[in-house]
């Protein structure tokens, strides 16, 4: 653990530069999006509260090429690997989501692995919530404790700087001299704001009554038959941005391009509510019904993930229920299979 | 360091070399890789027309033959359309070949009854080859097929000129609504499985075909006595990516696309909605 001052740590950024492309959040009317970073503008924002935008999107794009007139290479489209500064605990437990997914599961997706591979993380404690966080549900603390390179805790004028990979501290090592001791009092005041944060999600979470991570063992099973799912899919409007707005959300369409003597092939984000995302060819669809689509949704977080890599693949970040033109509540749902099944 | 990986969505240029027509709805084509892809049966490919898109198909040639692969193909999508429209010297895509096979070793020394319907002839095609060309390992051979018309039993001639003379193979079809030239069964395919000469309870079943048809036969063929562990169904969802990655296969805790397409039906049988 160091300490490095505000300065120095622009110093640090800017010898970054050198082998990464290097994005950080800066807000924008009461909300935080990451953007190359150029210089220490006055609208970064390294502390706070996690991105508009899940993390994922650096490394499984919305958008991308993955093949193309039967070439076998592998378009490589980043020069430097990224370096992602101030990502957010819950961020981090999507992205372990997505590692699972894409490095781990039997198979071995190249275009993730290569984006993924070298680059560098530097997470950032929350100093901040938003009323739709309630990470402490999923045991996600609302500063990171793993699955980060570097991690900041904002002190007086500074940092704490943490190191938990080889990457970090091998860094660390090449500017020793950007570095001095941690004094005991940061450490306090550090802990003191850790606290401050916790109280504030728990607070959200009473305030919603949202049970535990602990009681969702078999809720799926469970509810599979009941009427919340009908109930609560009611106003949706199928758009799809509970999906795609979700750090563990992974699933795609593979897409080619129409043209005559061309073959592209292109990856884009997919949503599980959307009718056809199960629709065979021949129309046989399995989930023809909304009220299946968000049963489906849920059984994939909830049920699926849980059995085959011992994870429940939400962070509790809240992106979904802010972006849900039709208010579908995940907390409620969650709050409904636990009590009312 | 770049990790050295194929890319697993670019599919192998291939060669139209012939397209046979089976049946009004149906037909095959036969395609040359310009890379040599291997199968075994049971295991599924992605099958691209440039500009156009994919879908997965079980080719339904012999696993054996390595350079042509033939692929059986009803005209029911957006990209089967445009199947049906090809010709001879077109190019194509071929993607896989992914999944898991049947597993045949476990079959050897096994009475074998193999149960099609619909479509899902095309796969049973190729492990009829498979099956056929080492008749000498397995101790009996059953084949039970059904379709809704004569016109549209597949692969007519193959079946009449060669499976049906064969001394190691038992046969017998049904139509659900005959014509004046049908002399077998009409009935649904789970009325000819009675009486079928087999020790049910260490036999090996394997059915394919549509879904409400492996659902009838599935059930039919435990009432019979076969055990759950023994009944191999090949399930079919919409597949796209072959690696479980895009999500669209998902049955319960499995994906199709990799961990299928072919289950035996205790592997399956608690996941809610199998046959949707
Ligand atoms: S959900 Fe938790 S970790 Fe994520 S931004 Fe909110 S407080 Fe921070
Ligand atoms: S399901 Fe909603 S709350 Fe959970 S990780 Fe996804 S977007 Fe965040
Ligand atoms: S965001 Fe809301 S309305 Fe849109 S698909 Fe998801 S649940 Fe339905
Ligand atoms: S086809 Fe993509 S997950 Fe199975």
């Amino acid at each position: 653990m160091q300490y490095i001052s505000s300065s120095n740590f622009t110093k640090f950024l800017e010898n970054l530069k050198n082998d990464y492309d290097v994005y950080i959040p800066i807000k924008k009317n009461d909300q935080y999006f990451y953007k190359k970073y150029i210089d220490f503008t006055d609208d970064i924002v390294i502390s706070e509260v996690r991105a508009f935008e899940p993390l994922k999107s650096f490394f499984f794009r919305a958008r991308e090429i993955v093949a193309e007139n039967f070439k076998s290479d592998i378009p490589q489209k980043i020069q430097k690997p990224y370096c992602i500064v101030g990502v957010k605990a819950c961020d981090l437990k999507g992205l372990q989501v997505q590692d699972y997914v894409f490095e781990n599961h039997d198979y071995q997706d190249p275009f993730y692995i290569n984006v993924r591979k070298n680059n560098l993380i530097i997470s950032a404690d929350c100093t901040s919530t938003i009323d739709t966080c309630f990470c402490l549900t999923l045991n996600v603390k609302p500063y990171p404790l793993e699955n980060f390179d570097i991690n900041l805790s904002v002190v007086r004028e500074g940092f704490i700087f943490e190191v938990s990979s080889q990457k970090g501290q091998d860094l660390v090592e090449k500017y020793s001299f950007l570095f001095e001791e941690v004094k005991e009092e940061f450490i306090s005041q550090r802990d003191k704001q850790r606290e401050k944060v916790i109280k504030a999600v728990e607070e959200n979470i009473k305030e919603n009554n949202i049970p535990h991570q602990d009681s969702f063992k078999n809720i799926i099973e469970r509810g599979y038959e009941s009427n919340i799912w009908a109930d609560e899919a009611n106003n949706c409007v199928e758009c799809g941005a509970c999906n795609t707005i979700c750090p563990t959300c992974h699933c795609f369409l593979l897409y080619d391009q129409k043209s005559e003597n061309k073959m592209a092939r292109l990856r884009i984000w997919d949503s599980c509510m959307i009718k056809d995302f199960a629709q065979v060819a021949g129309g046989a669809n399995p989930r023809p019904e909304l009220w299946m689509r968000l049963r489906n949704r849920f059984e994939k977080k909830f049920d699926f993930f849980p059995k085959v890599a011992d994870i429940y693949a939400c962070t509790g970040c809240g992106r979904c229920i802010s972006a849900c033109p039709a208010k579908i509540d995940i907390r409620k749902v969650l709050k409904r299979l636990v009590y009312d099944v | 360091m770049m990790y050295k990986i194929e890319n697993p969505y670019r599919p192998i240029k291939a060669e139209i070399t012939e397209v046979i027509s089976e049946t009004p709805t149906i037909k095959t084509i036969r395609v040359e890789p310009k890379e040599p892809i291997t199968f075994e049966t049971g295991q599924f490919i992605e099958l691209t027309i440039p500009g156009i898109g994919e879908a997965p198909f079980t080719p339904s040639s012999r696993p054996t033959i390595k350079d042509i692969m033939e692929i059986t193909i009803m005209n029911v999508g957006k990209v089967t359309e445009k199947v049906h429209e090809l010709k001879k010297g077109d190019i194509v895509g071929v993607r896989g070949p992914f999944g898991k096979g049947y597993p045949i070793n476990r079959f050897k020394g096994k009475e074998i009854l193999v149960v099609g319907g619909g479509c899902g002839f095309a796969p049973i095609r190729s492990l009829m080859y498979e099956f056929l060309d080492r008749s000498g390992e397995f101790k009996k051979l059953f084949f039970r097929g059904g379709c809704k018309t004569p016109q549209e039993l597949l692969y007519r001639s193959e079946i009449e000129d060669n499976w049906a003379k064969r001394e190691d193979l038992d046969i017998k079809l049904t139509v659900d609504k005959g014509d004046s030239g049908w002399k077998g069964n009409v009935g649904v395919v789970t009325t000819i499985l009675d009486g079928v000469d087999m020790d049910y309870e260490s036999g090996i079943a394997i059915v394919c075909g549509p879904p409400v048809m492996m659902k009838f036969s599935t059930k039919k063929l435990l009432e019979m006595g076969f055990k759950e562990e023994n009944i191999y169904l090949s399930m079919e969802k919409n597949m796209s990516c072959g690696i479980g990655k895009c999500g669209h296969c998902r049955l319960g805790i499995y994906y199709v696309c990799k961990d299928g397409p072919v289950f035996s039906y205790d592997k399956i049988k608690n996941f809610p909605n199998i046959w949707d």
